[in-house]
């Protein structure tokens, strides 16, 4: 989890800055390299064959972008994207407090179940959600047996089932780096805003999410760009009328072997996840956190 | 652990030469590449062993078949599948687009005329069937495509394949009442009102192992699968039926990508795949028909009523050529649709 030791190692870097600098440059080399021959090049290029296939020209992006049905499977990206980081946000944030204040004991626990289950197999679980939720399923035999409700609930094939499956394997991505950021916090400072006569909920707002937010913002960019990309989950568990990008591509480059027109989809989502990546650092990143850097 | 480390490098140097030194032991091999699952285990075990065990030709098994991927091969000339199990419409589409060997078609007897041409021979042929849960279904059982679109009798969710690709379409078309000898060209604009009619009740599957879980489980009470798979979940008990009224049959094709280094090997293979014997052992495993039409004097009688072939009177063939020239279009119309 690079962002989770990124955080752990602030203090350590801002000591020994300028040759911690110079060496990181040398150490980063073979990852550089890395990236160039197998990230870089790649992704130049697919850009090129998205302005030349089939013929020279900006007509991919045209079709790509004059056509109701990519730009709404644009917008359903994004949008649910945006409300799996939400919700994971909603239920990490708490997740990840519990582990940094349980007693050892217990928290190595809750890591176990957390991690145990991003271990086992993506399909095997998606899998397991969709007959947990299927309206014949576990879910909705439980409640109508209690009588809290009479009807079964549609939970999958729609945006529910998305979301719900989704958070529940995007969530550890989520506390981890979150969970180091917490426990770095100095508890005595909390001790210091209920002293100064803060109550709870201003100690929350004014101290420890504050203080939390570097670790809240790189795990939901976290969240947020691996959504985007995601397939199997929105695959099985979300209906058509939620498609995903990556469904998409997988389709054009897969089934239709119209690489040209993936080509300029995925070009596309990776310039639009950039662009936000930029803005968080802008917003969130080195300035405000206090986290070295530049 | 550091101690050991050399000797256990110096073993797997060992090994792999090992390995090496044995290569040219087995005079040739080859790769066959198809969709896994139980389907392909059928594949090796009653095509690619015994056709081993006879020519000394080893066949290594992979998968899952990706049409992309097959096109990056052909295209960079490192084409390491040489025998490839594929759909026909892509097999008339990668015919045009240069990307398929000739076949010797001197070596491949007995077969379909429906399932040979020039680049591919048919590897199997399977129905779409109208397939439903016998306990969530009330009163008659469904038998016919108009039953699938009908909320009032047979209430329920109902399971569709969820790409653009030959069935759908077709099903819909028939359910509205247009004759099987008049279904092409499509009039898609008439199959998409259709199944507007049925559109928030529609489960879509992704894969064989999805449906049958759909259809078992009584998720979706009715829908669309291949005859193959409720064959299955007919085997291991659970409650389904289908009816075989209208089947839409297609064939899964075999060919060779261009520039496969195994030409002489995969068409020895695809001889031995297609002959009536081997043909025979795989339809008796797994339900789906044979494309070589001597294979069923090779079958027992109780295997050869549960065939798709049998019930060619009530068959409709889906027009791969057809799909093979317009599927793209189509999928932007079915996608459009999708996701409104």
């Amino acid at each position: 989890m690079p962002t989770a030791l990124s955080s752990v190692a602030v203090p350590a870097r801002r000591r020994f800055r300028l040759s911690a600098q110079t060496r990181g440059i040398k150490l980063m080399l073979p990852v550089l390299l890395l990236l160039l021959v197998f990230f870089l090049v790649p992704v130049l290029t697919l850009l090129l064959r998205s302005i030349m296939e089939p013929t020279p020209g900006l007509q991919n992006y045209a079709e790509l972008l004059g056509s109701q049905t990519y730009v709404r499977v644009f917008f359903n990206t994004f949008m649910v994207a945006g409300v799996v980081t939400l919700i994971t946000l909603l239920v990490g944030f708490p997740t990840a407090w519990l582990l940094a204040i349980l007693p050892p004991r217990w928290s190595r626990l809750l890591f176990a179940v957390l991690l145990l289950s991003m271990w086992t197999n993506l399909l095997a679980r998606t899998y397991a959600w969709m007959v947990l939720l299927q309206q014949t399923g576990l879910v909705n035999r439980v409640l109508l047996g209690l009588g809290v409700i009479d009807q079964p609930l549609t939970l999958v094939n729609n945006l529910i089932g998305v979301t719900i499956g989704m958070t529940y394997i995007m969530l550890p991505f989520l506390v981890l780096p979150l969970h180091a950021t917490l426990r770095a916090i100095d508890p005595s400072t909390l001790r210091a805003a209920a002293v100064c006569g803060a109550s709870r909920w201003q100690s929350l707002r004014l101290v420890l999410l504050p203080l939390a937010l570097p670790g809240i913002a790189s795990g939901a960019l976290m969240v947020f760009v691996m959504s985007l990309g995601y397939y199997v989950t929105p695959a099985l568990l979300g209906g058509t009328s939620y498609m995903m990008l990556a469904e998409l591509i997988a389709q054009l480059v897969q089934s239709l072997l119209n690489w040209g027109l993936a080509g300029a989809a995925a070009f596309v989502l990776l310039v639009v996840t950039l662009g936000l990546y930029a803005v968080q650092l802008r917003y969130l990143g080195a300035g405000r956190s206090g986290m070295g850097g530049r | 652990m550091n101690a050991a480390k050399p000797i256990r490098t110096r073993l797997a140097l060992l090994a792999s030469l090992s390995v090496l030194a044995a290569a040219p032991a087995m005079a040739e091999n080859l790769v066959f590449t198809s969709w896994g699952g139980s389907t392909q285990q059928a594949q090796q075990k009653n095509w690619a062993q015994p056709f081993s065990a006879a020519s000394g030709i080893a066949v290594a098994m992979d998968g899952p078949t990706d049409y992309g991927k097959f096109k990056a091969m052909v295209e960079s000339g490192n084409v390491t599948w040489d025998v490839v199990d594929v759909e026909g419409d892509f097999a008339y589409r990668a015919a045009r687009d240069g990307l398929l060997e000739p076949l010797d078609q001197s070596k491949l007897k007995g077969i379909d005329p429906r399932f040979i041409s020039a680049n591919a021979v048919g590897s199997f042929y399977y129905s779409f069937v109208l397939g439903y849960n016998k306990q969530s279904v009330k009163g008659s059982a469904p038998a016919s495509w108009s039953d699938l679109f009908d909320l009032k009798r047979y209430p329920g969710k109902r399971t569709l394949y969820k790409w653009s690709a030959p069935g759908v379409l077709e099903l819909a078309l028939l359910a509205d009442g247009v004759p099987a000898n008049k279904l092409y060209p499509l009039d898609i604009d008439r199959a998409f009102k259709k199944l507007d009619t049925i559109k928030s009740q529609i489960v879509w599957w992704t894969g064989g192992a999805q449906s049958q879980q759909l259809l078992a489980s009584g998720e979706a009470s009715i829908g669309m699968f291949w005859n193959g798979r409720i064959n299955a979940l007919q085997h291991s008990g659970a409650p389904v039926g289908m009816s075989w009224k209208q089947n839409l049959t297609a064939a899964d094709m075999l060919v060779i990508p261009k520039g496969s280094k195994n030409k002489a090997a995969a068409m020895q293979f695809l001889a031995y795949a297609t002959s009536a014997e081997a043909q025979a052992k795989f339809a008796t495993e797994t339900g789906y028909a044979p494309v070589n039409l001597q294979s069923k004097t090779k079958m027992t009688p109780a295997a050869v009523k549960t065939l798709p072939d049998q019930f060619t009177a009530s068959q409709i063939n889906l027009d791969m050529r057809y799909w093979a020239e317009h599927r793209d279009e189509i999928a932007k119309r079915w996608y459009a649709w999708q996701t409104q």
